[in-house]
């Protein structure tokens, strides 16, 4: 549906490995990440999707292999530095602080500040006022700035970290499972905002191992096994059986779907 | 989704009332002075005596209770604190009588010494890992063994006085041990509108002769700990290292660095009593400051935080040890037997910390 | 907070009503007597039975009030608390006179008689204004110890010391120590308040010190545990042993050979007298010349009855 190959690519990751002590938890997976598009990370339990991820984003230095990101080399000490070039995180259950209302998370690490007789006070006008037009725009609807982020539901809250992420300038946004413990109609909304996002342009990193959703949202699909990369295949190219084949590593799975009689 | 959703019912005012952590504060700040002045009116409790006595009880509380406050709502807990007090006064103390340091720098040294150990604290517990409880809880026998062990190898004893003679003069401890407004309450006895007292050296001067620095360093804390936690950036992060230290993190809060700050202010905290106590009493025990820690908590969830962090108010705290300080006191005036004081405590912890579960429910949207 | 205001108004009423009581003619006279010993010391349940009896005696409302810690400067807020009340007259120990001379001065100038018991000295009695001081001077009761043990032939000593932190503990070890002739040093040891700890650290310090010849205890908290670990170890009626004040166990002990001998600064006096004095004071303008020594008074086997059926209550 989009050509994204005629352009460059905004993440390359090329030959990442990454060892634990003689485990070694990802062996050479190569990928390349563009602009507006949503490329979905499939895969089993234990495939490697999470060091994966966490690599790209700062929290694990690769053992081998290069990080490219906008045509530079990039080496990541630490997560802040993944953020300051434009990568955010959205992770399943620690993206938001249940007891802080929605404008205090909204800026949590990036408080707005107003000087009055030279001390930096916290800009709680202008805080309370964006957050309130950037959930608007998500389609959420609040009864104030000072709701407290406990009082949403799970999808909603993913909603305001990628709304976090997306107004505090990422460009690539990762998202680690987000659809996992939702309900049909809370995913849905999760799907609808990740299409939001892509529209404007931000790469998106969508990792699940469930195959209907990744198909609903996704422009390319990359599937991880053992540590290494089966292959990468654009929406079209691929049918929900194949991919999920494909994520389960293929000959079993097809008797155990017999057994049971239809997709898993 | 656009338009209202409508399963989100408007709130009532009352509920809305309900969510500020400072309600219950304020609720049982109002029902103890409705009681004592119902039942200790004539008792000497609400003329300027009796209202300096519990105004001072309730301040002492108050400055230990913001540190303890905001290093709760951090998430964290400091059990050293009521150590700290002993161990700072007492350090004060050998400073300035032992080895005959001027007072300024004694307090100033003092003032150092405990911050060290309350970033020494705070790295413990960020480096390790380990509940503040137990690391905190060590530093209690810590300090307190220093504190009965330095005086006691060198002046062989427990208490060292003679701090009011050597802070004769001195520019620092008056911002400690000093009282403001004299001048008006002089004035009031004078025009008759305060009692004086009636014989010895000091007759015809007026019973309360100023506002002693321990509640203006009170109030001053308050405010303080007040603006900071909610009218600044850095208060945002306290609030969020408390909720979710993980989730503040990935948000790129400096959640180490807030916490070990905290540690160092509560210690600030406990030293601001220390060196008030020993400037007024101008001595310094090894027995001073004994479960003040305890205190200083009871007082901080009488006042609304939550015992797991990220949700308090330093409003809150002050309300708590301000009915916590009229207990206290009131309880004397009021004539009852002084060893039920500690049964009401219990009542009104077990009532503060129910109702404060109560609204933490309100809050998370009754779920 | 409405069961918390019944709570507070059942438990005021339970409080208030033997109070109300008493009226012989006098105008009501009320005293109070403030102390330092934390609420859980129970040598100072002497006290609050002699204030009891001498209210009881004398028609006067009494009350009891002490830190609950034993932390001396909120000791000092409840002095000023009770001032502020405007009682008739103010009993109250001075165990720490920098702290606790300020809040007596004030209560002395705005009209409160005081009088000083149980610890402090007469001097500062007198400095801080009081009436008199009712009580046993430490060092000296401790010095008198120490004479009677030399001429024992004691020569080395443990002193089990279960409030280190308060100065008048010290006085009592340094006395005794003085008036053997030897360095306090390492012979006073910090036992704390537990009784199990209390127990192990004598043992543990007999053990390293062998030779020691004397073991002075300075109350009940410390004597009991003593008379545990001496019957473990097998130095019971061996060693020499005295104790300061009173209390049951040490009753049995001085009856049972364990203890030499116990100073009994009779607290009994100490707080019946002073509402004695002031109630006669305040109805007759009458005051005794002096002040006026409990103790020390040393008790041995001999005449142990009466001391015996009222340990612990008024002995």
């Amino acid at each position: 549906m989009t050509d994204t190959g005629a352009r460059a690519p905004i993440i390359r990751m090329k030959n990442i490995e990454k060892h634990f002590g003689n485990v070694i938890a990802l062996a050479g997976v190569s990928i390349d990440i563009h602009q507006g598009e949503c490329h979905c990370l499939l895969g089993d339990n234990g495939a490697g999707k999470s060091t994966f991820i966490k690599t790209m984003s700062g929290v694990h230095q690769p053992t081998h292999g290069e990080i490219l990101f906008e045509g530079q080399v990039m080496e990541f000490a630490d997560p802040r530095d993944a953020i300051a070039a434009g990568i955010a995180t959205v992770y399943q259950d620690l993206a938001m602080i249940p007891l802080m209302s929605v404008a205090r998370n909204f800026f949590m690490g990036n408080e707005p500040i107003k000087t009055r007789l030279g001390i930096p006070f916290y800009d709680r006008e202008y805080a309370d006022r964006v957050t309130m037009e950037e959930m608007r725009n998500m389609g959420i609807n609040l009864r104030g700035p000072d709701q407290a982020v406990g009082t949403l539901s799970g999808g909603e809250r993913q909603t305001v970290a990628i709304a976090r992420s997306v107004h505090f300038g990422a460009k690539v946004l990762i998202l680690d499972e987000p659809t996992s413990a939702l309900g049909v109609r809370q995913t849905s909304n999760v799907l609808a905002t990740i299409d939001r996002v892509r529209k404007q342009g931000i790469a998106v990193v969508f990792i699940t191992h469930n195959v209907r959703h990744a198909l609903a949202a996704g422009d390319r699909f990359t599937v991880l096994n053992r540590g290494k990369t089966l292959g990468t295949a654009k929406r079209g190219e691929i049918t929900p059986d194949a991919l999920q084949d494909m994520m389960a590593g293929g000959q079993e799975l097809a008797e155990l779907e017999g057994s049971l009689g239809g997709t898993i | 989704m656009a338009g209202t959703d409508e399963r989100i019912k408007e709130m009532s005012p009352l509920r809305r009332a309900l969510i500020r952590p400072e309600l219950g504060g304020i609720v049982g700040t109002i029902a103890v002075f409705t009681f004592f002045l119902l039942t200790a009116f004539d008792s000497g409790m609400f003329n300027a005596q009796g209202t300096l006595n519990w105004s001072i009880v309730s301040a002492q509380f108050m400055i230990i209770a913001v540190g303890a406050c905001l290093l709760m709502i951090a998430g964290e807990f400091d059990l050293s604190v009521g150590s700290m007090i002993g161990f700072s006064g007492m350090m004060i103390a050998i400073f300035s009588v032992t080895l005959g340091w001027p007072v300024w720098l004694a307090i100033l040294a003092t003032f150092a010494m405990a911050i060290a150990i309350g970033a020494l604290n705070g790295f413990i517990v960020i480096r390790t890992g380990l509940p503040s409880f137990i690391v905190t809880l060590a530093f209690l026998f810590i300090l307190r063994g220093f504190t009965i062990y330095l005086p006691q190898t060198i002046e062989r004893k427990t208490i060292i006085g003679g701090i009011r003679e050597v802070a004769e003069g001195d520019w620092l401890a008056p911002v400690f041990g000093g009282k403001i407004l004299q001048g008006l309450f002089t004035w009031l006895g004078e025009v008759g509108l305060l009692a004086t007292f009636e014989r010895g050296t000091r007759a015809g001067q007026p019973v309360v002769d100023g506002v002693p620095m321990l509640i203006v360093w009170a109030i001053a804390l308050v405010i303080f700990g007040h603006i900071l936690l909610t009218k600044t950036r850095f208060g945002n992060w306290i609030y969020a290292a408390g909720g979710d230290a993980q989730a503040a993190r990935y948000a790129g809060v400096p959640v180490n660095r807030v916490k070990i700050l905290m540690f160092m202010f509560t210690a600030f905290c406990a030293t601001v009593f220390a060196t008030c106590q020993v400037m007024e009493f101008g001595s310094a025990g090894a027995d001073r400051g004994l479960l003040k820690e305890f205190e200083a908590i009871i007082a901080v969830v009488i006042g609304g935080a939550l015992l797991t962090g990220g949700y308090g108010s330093v409003i809150g705290a002050a309300l708590g040890a301000l009915i916590f300080g009229v207990v206290q006191q009131g309880l004397f005036f009021a004539g009852v037997e002084s060893s039920l004081f500690r049964v009401f405590l219990g009542v009104i912890l077990l009532g503060a910390v129910i109702l404060n579960t109560y609204i933490r429910r309100l809050i998370t949207g009754a779920r | 907070m409405k069961t918390l205001i019944s709570s507070l108004a059942v438990a005021a009423a339970v409080v208030a009503s033997p109070m109300a009581a008493v009226s012989d003619g006098h105008d009501q006279l009320n005293y109070v007597l403030v102390s330092h010993a934390p609420d859980s010391d129970s040598w100072w349940n002497t006290i609050k039975n002699g204030i009891a009896l001498a209210g009881e005696q004398m028609g006067v409302e009494v009350e009891y009030r002490n830190p609950p810690t034993g932390d001396l400067a909120d000791m000092a807020r409840i002095i000023e608390q009770a001032a502020a009340a405007g009682p008739n007259g103010i009993i109250t120990t001075l165990s720490d006179y920098d702290v606790l001379r300020g809040p007596i001065q004030d209560a002395v100038a705005s009209g409160i008689d005081v009088i000083i018991m149980n610890s402090g000295t007469p001097e500062q009695a007198r400095e801080v204004g009081a009436l008199m001081y009712v009580g046993q001077p430490e060092y000296d009761a401790g010095f008198a110890a120490g004479q009677r043990a030399k001429a024992d032939g004691v020569g080395s000593f443990l002193c089990v010391n279960h409030y280190i932190s308060s100065p008048s503990s010290v006085e009592r070890c340094q006395g005794f120590a003085d008036a053997l002739g030897v360095d306090l040093g390492d012979q006073m040891i910090d036992s704390g308040q537990d009784p199990a700890e209390i127990k192990n650290r004598v043992l543990a310090y007999l053990n390293a010190n062998p030779d020691t010849d004397a073991i002075l205890t300075l109350g009940p908290t410390s004597a009991d545990p003593t008379i545990l670990a001496l019957e473990e170890n097998g130095m019971a009626g061996d060693i020499y042993f005295g104790t300061f004040d009173l209390g049951t166990e040490i009753v049995k002990g001085i009856k049972g050979d364990v203890i030499n001998w116990g100073i009994d600064q009779q607290p009994f006096l100490q707080a019946y007298l002073p509402v004695v004095v002031l109630a006669n004071y305040h109805r007759y303008g009458v005051l005794p010349g002096n002040n006026i020594n409990s103790g020390p008074g040393f008790i041995t086997k001999d005449a142990l009855e009466l001391v015996e059926q009222y340990a612990g209550e008024y002995r």
